[in-house]
């Protein structure tokens, strides 16, 4: 939800090599059912989703904190599709 | 400060991680700031989204201006989509 100038200072001053989204009017955290309405932000999560656009892993809160199961469920992806090119 | 250093801290592992995940590209949605004074609350919550279900399509601009959407990824790469909370202003 920062504006997009500061997603650039940020991603400026960590040197981030991934886009750095801004949903400054909240209608994609909306969409995705993680705005809290009770102060206006989205709460802490992390999607992962695979080539067809599915939603194979979720992490909330301080579990999104973690990226081991983001990590995890990628590398589960990843070895499906080598086992599928077999 | 002590906040804007944890933020940045959380989300420079994640620029670590990725590189890692080959088959992972990552799209970092950052959130929020400034509370508005239209506020979302008396529209109604969509059910939260569950594994499995498909994720909403979006368009949003990133940290240079251009636009990204989910779908441009279909078919070619597996996402990582993480919603950070005031990734800027510390939290």
């Amino acid at each position: 939800m920062d504006s997009s100038p500061a997603n650039r200072a940020f991603a400026k001053q960590i040197g981030v090599t991934f886009p750095l989204l801004s949903d400054f009017n909240r209608k994609v955290s909306k969409e995705y059912g993680i705005l809290n309405t009770e102060h206006g932000f989205a709460n802490r999560t992390t999607f992962v989703v695979n080539k067809q656009g599915i939603i194979t892993h979720i992490d909330k809160d301080r579990e999104a904190l973690d990226p081991t199961g983001a990590h995890n469920a990628c590398s589960l992806m990843a070895h499906r599709e080598a086992e599928q090119k077999k | 400060m002590k906040g804007n250093f944890k933020a940045a801290a959380a989300l420079l592992v994640l620029a670590l991680v990725v590189p890692i995940l080959s088959q992972c590209s990552s799209a970092e949605k950052s959130a929020t700031a400034k509370p508005d004074a239209k506020a979302t609350a008396s529209a109604p919550e969509p059910a939260p989204l569950k594994v499995g279900d498909k994720a909403p399509d979006f368009t949003l601009p990133d940290q240079n201006g251009k636009k990204i959407s989910l779908s441009q990824f279909q078919g070619k790469e597996n996402v990582v989509l993480a919603f950070y909370v005031l990734a800027f202003t510390g939290g």
